[in-house]
């Protein structure tokens, strides 16, 4: 603005040159390719997104295309059928669909009443100093791999519920009803208690976010009416938040559901209606993981009924995720006021106002009184007041507290039995050594290492990336930049379900479409890189979408201002702002796949050596705790833990790192 | 802290307060009168919100927000009494209207009611009553007190809020900035509303808008930088500032 002010000192006001002359049709011929170029990008993004809905329905199509013969051969009777015999040709899904059921229900039930706690305590009731201490803490319970859960409820868990409190329940309660039975620790209990604490941190992150979306003002209005914090969490809060909680009890619900490494590895693994809680039993995901793979070997009847279970199972979440994100979008979209008032009383006697009398018998002057004498009992009042809010803080840190606990457990049982690996330097460099029997370590047991494996992981992982991270970035990008029209929040909407879709489902569907299409290479290092990508992708499409939208309008406009074409501005200015946040992204999605188990179980085949190419079977981190972790051999088991050590520390560091990352540089106001 | 003679409903001492390490209050000294109209006037970030802020205690329930100083209602220490018995005498009504939503018309009124230990019907309808009458909203919304309190335009949101507030029998009203997200005719109400409640109450209101002062204050105070720069009624800050500085922001010269 303004004409340059001559700066003192300086040897004269520097004369402005003219700009370099460009001439007319040069100018234009490059204006016109620079638009073509924008509506290149502008299709290319679009196209991607497009194909993730068809992926979307893929999914459901390849699934309900692989296990069509099943559905027509069984009927509805499939699902009530009470007995599952491949061998005799009876397919009854009965015990696992019941199995599937019980264990969500009882994780449900464990995780809701703690979750909802640890969520009200993190955002309305703790000390803001060691908020953020204990929220990034209960969020790390979200980055643990399933598998590292498995081995640690098997090595821990089971133990103590067999030996202490199995026999305790079933000494007070008489042992009758859903308490009998013998009680052994591989049950249906003990995997819904693993399920609980698995689905926590998404309850209470999801939730959490519902609370903090109801403005402070609200709490403050509440407080200036003489609300003690936690009333004011009751009156203004917990409220409007209703909806997105049930949307994150529903999110909780779709994980509980399509679970399967560690329910399958507790569970007890007996196809069987479970009877009581003690019973063992076996869920719609721990079968198909179970014996999905053989199942191919065995002919197209049980692979069919197996895939058909998947189908169920994929409806099933699909369904929970889509009201559960209903419910959410709503809070987001700021629609708090959306949720339905409360009728009290269903209806006050004030309606009887239209009458021209006074509607109350209570005259003016009375209710002063009353008033005033309420106020005269207020300090008595106040006082037990301040102590119902001082024991539900201290309810909620306890329950906060034992979140947490099962993180210090599981970081504590992997230090010390496979701290003693991970120190080795063939831990990293060897394959695994002969078996060591028995099954105690001794100095003459053979030593070896995981190397193959965690090249494995790092190969899948590569490739995944490779695949996920374009597609995934550019999808983000249509959606943040050209996706303000029907088919943009469309999927947005879909990649949020798909997040829910559980991981061995992923696994089924690229099974068996690998078997359909490319059957030589079914199980190999690139079907297990297809599966760890679409598992990888809906997280970095989400995550660069909304990093791209908090850049500021004011950004790219002054960049299309000085004219830049649009595509330009995305990829150069938008992208450059939102960098760290979309890096985030990508490391977390990452993180996921690394620790992926289940949908490897089924696409890779398991292998014990160097990896020989993409289209052969491969080994990785994960799938070598839950194949060597219970094998009973010492070593293989020290390996096992030194492998859950070096997952744990790799995703703790990720997780913790790009909070860090995020918190320095964040990327706008 | 002997002359006691002509202090005030509230009594500001010496307060200072921050958020975090930034002080936003210097030192105020401040009487605001028994009943009538106290307008707290002054550029953005002056501190004339937190000022309000500090005289129910919500300020400290701020993250990072600190307090010094004296501040005494009817000559007593209010920070030595407890805060949820200092913010039924000295109820507060915010910049944007903040019904519960998930709540009926009804019971956003009788919201503080039911946290005084009122429970009975009749007694609760009459409180609701009389708030609404007060607030000058009942005849508006006798029809359906059981509507949800969202169903309400901006204007009648905010008087609902003062209905709620008025509800718990508070001795002083602080208003900020109540009428900033209100058309003209919203705000001619809530004015009107204000002018009828200093019978009764002590009202503090802060407000950006100059215009709004005069017309509805008795005594208006002038916060420049954290600092109170100057304090008297509303025609003599106006029209006869002591201070340059006041005279320059009421005239328009900065602001």
């Amino acid at each position: 603005m303004g004409r340059p002010s001559p700066v003192a000192g300086e040897e004269g006001p520097e004369i402005p040159t003219a700009p370099p002359r460009v001439s007319r049709p040069a100018l234009l011929r490059r204006g016109t390719l620079l638009i073509r170029l924008s509506r290149a990008f502008h299709g290319l993004t679009g196209g991607f997104a497009l194909g993730l809905l068809g992926l979307f329905v893929a999914l459901v199509a390849v699934l309900a295309r692989a296990s069509w013969g099943s559905i027509f051969r069984y009927g509805p009777g499939f699902l009530s059928g009470p007995t599952w015999d491949p061998v005799h040709g009876i397919f009854g899904a009965w015990p696992f669909v019941a199995g599937t059921l019980v264990t969500s229900a009882i994780g449900l039930a464990l995780a809701v009443p703690v979750a909802l706690a640890v969520a009200v305590f993190l955002s309305e009731l703790a000390p803001p100093r060691i908020r953020l201490a204990l929220s990034t803490t209960v969020d790390l319970l979200a980055a643990v791999p399933s598998v590292v859960y498995g081995f640690w409820a098997v090595a821990v868990l089971v133990p103590l519920m067999a030996g202490t409190i199995e026999p305790g329940i079933q000494r007070t309660t008489g042992a009758v009803g859903p308490f009998s039975g013998h009680a052994g620790g591989l049950d249906v209990l003990t995997a819904g208690i693993v399920l609980a604490i698995m689905i926590l941190p998404t309850i209470s992150a999801v939730s959490r976010e519902a609370l903090s979306a109801v403005s402070r003002q609200q709490r403050e209005a509440a407080m200036s009416l003489g609300a003690t914090r936690w009333e004011a969490t009751r009156l203004a809060v917990l409220g409007p938040a209703r909806s997105g909680i049930v949307g994150a009890i529903l999110l909780g619900l779709g994980r509980a559901l399509g679970e399967t490494i560690a329910v399958t590895l507790v569970i007890g693994d007996i196809n069987r209606v479970p009877t009581s809680i003690f019973s063992p039993g076996q869920t719609i995901s721990s079968l198909i993981a179970g014996d999905l793979n053989s199942a191919v070997a065995e002919g197209p009847a049980v692979y069919g009924a197996l895939v058909e279970l998947g189908l169920v199972l994929l409806l099933l979440t699909i369904a929970v995720n889509v009201v559960a994100r209903l419910l959410i979008w709503r809070i987001r979209g700021g629609e708090a006021g959306g949720a339905r008032h409360r009728r009290k009383h269903s209806r006050s006697s004030l309606l009887l106002a239209a009458t021209p009398t006074d509607p109350t018998h209570v005259p003016v002057d009375r209710w002063h009184r009353r008033r005033a004498a309420a106020l005269a009992q207020l300090p008595r009042r106040v006082r037990r007041r301040h102590r119902t809010y001082l024991l539900l803080a201290a309810l909620c840190l306890a329950a906060t507290v034992l979140a947490i606990l099962p993180l210090a457990s599981i970081v504590y049982t992997a230090v010390q039995n496979g701290g003693s690996a991970v120190v080795r330097p063939t831990f990293y460099t060897e394959t695994q050594p002969a078996a060591c029997n028995p099954g105690v370590l001794t100095p003459t047991c053979p030593i070896g290492g995981v190397g193959p494996q965690i090249e494995g992981t790092l190969l899948l992982l590569g490739v995944a990336a490779l695949i996920a991270i374009p597609v995934g970035i550019l999808i983000g990008v249509y959606l943040a930049e050209y996706g303000r029209n029907r088919l943009g929040p469309g999927v947005s909407f879909i990649t949020d379900v798909m997040t829910g879709v559980p991981s061995i489902l992923l696994g089924v569907f690229v099974l068996a479409l690998f078997l359909r299409y490319f059957s030589n290479v079914a199980t190999s290092a690139i079907a297990g890189s297809v599966a760890l990508s679409i598992l990888m992708l809906p997280l970095i499409v989400r995550t660069t979408e909304e990093a791209l939208k908090t850049v500021p309008v004011s950004v790219r406009e002054s960049a299309l201002a000085l004219g830049f074409p649009r595509h330009r501005v995305t990829l150069r200015v938008a992208i450059g702002t939102a960098r760290n946040a979309i890096v985030t992204g990508v490391l977390l999605a990452a993180a996921r796949a690394g620790g992926e188990t289940a949908a490897l179980i089924l696409t890779t085949g398991g292998f014990q050596f160097w990896p020989t190419g993409l289209t052969h079977p491969i080994g990785a981190l994960p799938l070598l705790i839950f194949q060597s972790g219970l094998s009973g051999y010492a070593n293989w088991e020290t390996d096992a833990w030194g492998a859950t050590l070096l997952l744990l520390a790799i995703m703790l560091i990720i997780s913790v790192g790009t909070r860090l990352l995020l918190r320095r540089a964040p990327a706008s106001e | 802290m002997s002359s006691d003679v002509l202090r005030g409903k509230l009594s500001v001492r010496g307060l200072n307060a921050w958020y975090g390490k930034r002080q936003v209050l210097y030192d105020v000294d401040l009487d605001i009168p028994d009943g009538g109209v106290t307008a707290i006037i002054g550029p953005s970030g002056c501190g004339k919100s937190t000022f309000l802020r500090c005289l129910n205690r919500l300020h400290e329930e701020t993250p990072g927000g600190r307090v010094d100083g004296s501040i005494q209602l009817d000559s007593e220490e209010i920070r030595d009494q407890n805060e949820v018995f200092v913010r039924c005498r000295v109820g507060m009504v915010f910049q944007r209207p903040s019904p519960f939503p998930n709540l009926s018309i009804y019971e956003n009124v009788a919201a503080g009611l039911r946290l005084l230990g009122i429970r009975k019907r009749d007694e609760l309808d009459a409180g609701v009553l009389d708030s609404l009458r007060k607030a000058g909203l009942w005849d508006e919304v006798k029809d359906d007190v059981d509507a949800p309190a969202t169903s309400l335009s901006g204007g009648q949101q905010q008087r609902l809020c003062i209905a709620r507030a008025l509800a718990v029998g508070p001795e002083v009203l602080l208003l900020d900035e109540p009428c900033s997200a209100l058309d003209p005719i919203a705000t001619t109400k809530v004015e009107h509303l204000i002018a009828g409640l200093k019978a009764t109450y002590t009202v503090v209101i802060v407000t950006h808008n100059l215009a709004q002062a005069t017309r509805v204050a008795d005594h208006t105070a002038f916060f420049y930088l954290g600092k109170l720069v100057e304090f008297g009624t509303t025609d003599g800050i106006f029209h006869h500032p002591k201070e340059k500085l006041t005279e320059n922001y009421v005239t328009g010269l900065f602001g």
